[in-house]
């Protein structure tokens, strides 16, 4: 692993925004800082419509910030066509659902090439197609060639998305839920599938999920994201042993296996990010608030009134990077 | 002892297909008590929707559906379809998975509730019709005004809730929940899990819960059955079914599902090998010789029945039993 002075994914202050309806803005990133290592998995977990998806899809240079800005190695990201092809080489992507991305008129082989030829990387191209495939775990190779999409089991399809991203010989991947359309069995083979190729290859991971049973399984570290900004990160043992921020809190206590702890059911879904809170933006869905701990503790006026930054984690370990953005905490 | 409300008997499912018979379901026997909960668990095309869809009548006109299926004593197998119209919402009603696309998005979702309480209850007055549906709403934690709603109108979960009250229409006294969770959100799945559960409590419903997510049936059901190739291999109490499984398929499953906090899943994801077997040309013996760890010698060639593994337990494995 390579010294934080050189992370390979630099985020700063970074803002999505999107046109929503009747002439309002939904802030869907609204501030996020973030870091990626080389050779690091990192899980950036949260409901649906937190703004996560987003954040990916703009790490990656699909979206575009309205403000902040992101670093690979260190360089600003380079939006033109041939700055975003040479990025794309080292950064790739592995969605969510494998039968939806594969193209079902392609054999696998073409699946797997076609980066390489994006690229025009064109020299030995079935040599690397066979490689990418039997890292990925499709054994014998050659066996798969010439199947299409149809003809192999879901686990199966996703290794071939991953085989076609690593292709390239990425040095970041960005996976946007990639076991949740799976069966459970087959979940823990791809997840093995990933954290070999992260110990074989040194490839980072951006892991986009809302299953932090899948952190604890293959995370190095963990963001917690709520409407568009990070509200607790630190290291997977820190955070889901010793959550800070009642959110994290909240949505680890529904976690099944986690019997020990009484559920905390949030109220309603994530709120509209065309209309957001004042104060922390978690105030109208917080047990501490809706408990009233916070007006006792005397803090209420602040959870309702003041926005808050992530701050160090007080009594963490020395060089802890635990960080959360509570007025609980301060 | 009074007879269970429901009783399955040699349930067997095949699929007629222009390449073959496709055995779905291989002869499925269990019980369920009024006011109990049943959780069905398996892989993707192991026969648990199957099973749903033999219970209901639902599945296609070709499909050889063979067996008993005993509701009240009554055999849903063998209904004329007056009769089996009447039991279908009265008696057993089903939750679908994929909840987002059942409801029809040009109706209002009260008017879909109210068709059914009417089609069910046709003495029951216009007026009356509303007042249940605004109270079935309300039941399932929806108010009231959102009754002229239209599907796309409302959230996610609250879709979901909708399709609850729906199933709760005509009072049945068993529901039949497939993937009810599976496309929600992580704490609109906890509000909905909480919502069936104090729904079966407080109405002594009886339910059976569908999905491929032990974990979840472990928290929420009273008893495990666990399905593979078409049939049950594993059945018991679903905390020890989930917590000690005697069948390695039950394990394997179970294991997929990291305990947050035990340092035994810690950067080690733990999956199963392979795929599920085709049910065109299933593995001789048991069917799961293939993928199991601790396979031996006779296990390609003795297809095992179910039998006693502890109190109240079942599951099909040579090391159950005679091998302990």
């Amino acid at each position: 692993m390579s010294s934080p002075e050189a992370p390979l994914l630099e985020v700063h202050d970074l803002h999505v925004t999107f046109p929503g309806p009747h002439g309002s803005v939904a802030r869907a990133v609204d501030g996020v800082d973030l870091v990626v290592r080389a050779g690091e998995v990192l899980a950036l977990v949260g409901e649906s419509g937190c703004g996560k998806t987003t954040l990916a899809r703009t790490i990656l240079g699909l979206e575009r910030p309205r403000a902040g800005e992101i670093r690979y190695e260190g360089k600003p990201l380079d939006y033109g066509i041939g700055g975003l092809r040479r990025y794309r080489r080292r950064v790739q992507m592995i969605f969510q659902d494998p039968t939806g991305a594969l193209n079902p008129r392609q054999t696998i082989y073409e699946a797997v090439a076609e980066g390489l030829r994006v690229q025009g990387s064109g020299a030995d191209e079935e040599a690397r197609v066979v490689s990418a495939l039997a890292r990925s775990g499709l054994r014998p190779p050659e066996r798969f060639l010439q199947l299409y999409p149809y003809e192999v089991s879901g686990g199966q399809r996703q290794r071939v998305v991953i085989a076609g991203a690593m292709v390239l010989e990425p040095r970041l991947l960005v996976a946007d839920e990639p076991v949740s359309s799976l069966d459970a069995s087959v979940r823990g083979e791809i997840l093995q599938l990933m954290l070999g190729l992260v110990r074989e290859t040194g490839v980072a991971i951006l892991v986009v999920t809302h299953d932090l049973g899948l952190a604890w399984n293959i995370a190095d570290r963990v963001a917690v994201m709520y409407l568009g900004r990070i509200v607790e990160q630190g290291t997977t043992e820190e955070l889901l042993s010793d959550p800070k921020h009642p959110y994290t809190q909240a949505l680890l206590s529904v976690v099944p296996e986690k019997e020990r702890l009484e559920p905390q059911i949030l109220t309603g879904e994530a709120p509209d990010p065309t209309r957001m809170p004042a104060g922390c933006r978690f105030h109208p869905r917080c047990p501490v608030v809706q408990a009233g701990e916070a007006a006792r503790l005397g803090i209420e006026q602040r959870c309702c009134g003041e926005d808050l930054a992530l701050s160090p984690v007080r009594g963490a370990q020395l060089g802890s990077q635990h960080a959360a953005a509570c007025h609980l905490l301060e | 002892m009074t007879a269970p409300l429901l009783s399955v008997r040699d349930l067997r499912v095949t699929y007629r297909s222009s390449a073959g018979d496709v055995p779905g379901v291989r002869g499925v026997d269990f019980e369920l008590g009024r006011g109990q909960t049943l959780g069905l668990a398996g892989e993707s095309g192991c026969g648990k929707s199957s099973v749903a869809g033999a219970l209901l009548r639902l599945l296609p006109p070709a499909t050889a559906v063979t067996g008993e299926v005993l509701l009240e004593g009554e055999n849903v197998l063998a209904l004329p379809p007056d009769r089996l119209r009447a039991v279908r919402w009265t008696e057993l009603a089903i939750i679908f998975q994929g909840a987002l696309h059942t409801l029809n998005p040009v109706k209002r979702v009260g008017w879909q509730i109210g068709e059914a309480v009417s089609t069910h209850q046709p003495s029951v007055s216009g007026k009356e019709v509303q007042r249940r549906v605004g109270e079935l709403l309300e039941f399932v934690g929806i108010p009231a005004r959102r009754i002229d709603d239209y599907p796309h109108q409302l959230s996610g979960g609250q879709r979901q809730r909708v399709l609850i009250a729906l199933a709760l229409a005509c009072s049945p006294s068993l529901l039949i929940a497939d993937e009810p969770t599976t496309a929600l959100d992580v704490m609109v799945q906890a509000q909905v899990l909480k919502l069936l559960q104090d729904l079966q409590r407080d109405l002594g419903l009886a339910m059976i819960f569908i999905t491929h997510d032990l974990s979840t049936l472990a928290s929420v059901c009273q008893r495990l059955a666990v399905m593979y190739a078409g049939r049950i291999v594993e059945e018991g109490p679903s905390e020890e079914v989930f917590e000690a499984p005697a069948h390695p398929y039950t394990a394997a499953l179970a294991a997929a599902f990291p305990v947050i906090g035990d340092e035994r899943y810690r950067m080690a994801p733990s999956g199963l090998g392979g795929d599920p077997p085709d049910p065109r040309v299933l593995p001789s013996g048991c069917s799961f010789h293939p993928r199991c760890a601790v396979a031996q010698a006779e296990c390609p060639t003795v297809d095992i029945e179910l039998r006693g593994a502890g109190s109240g337990r079942r599951a099909a494995c040579v090391r159950v039993g005679a091998g302990r």
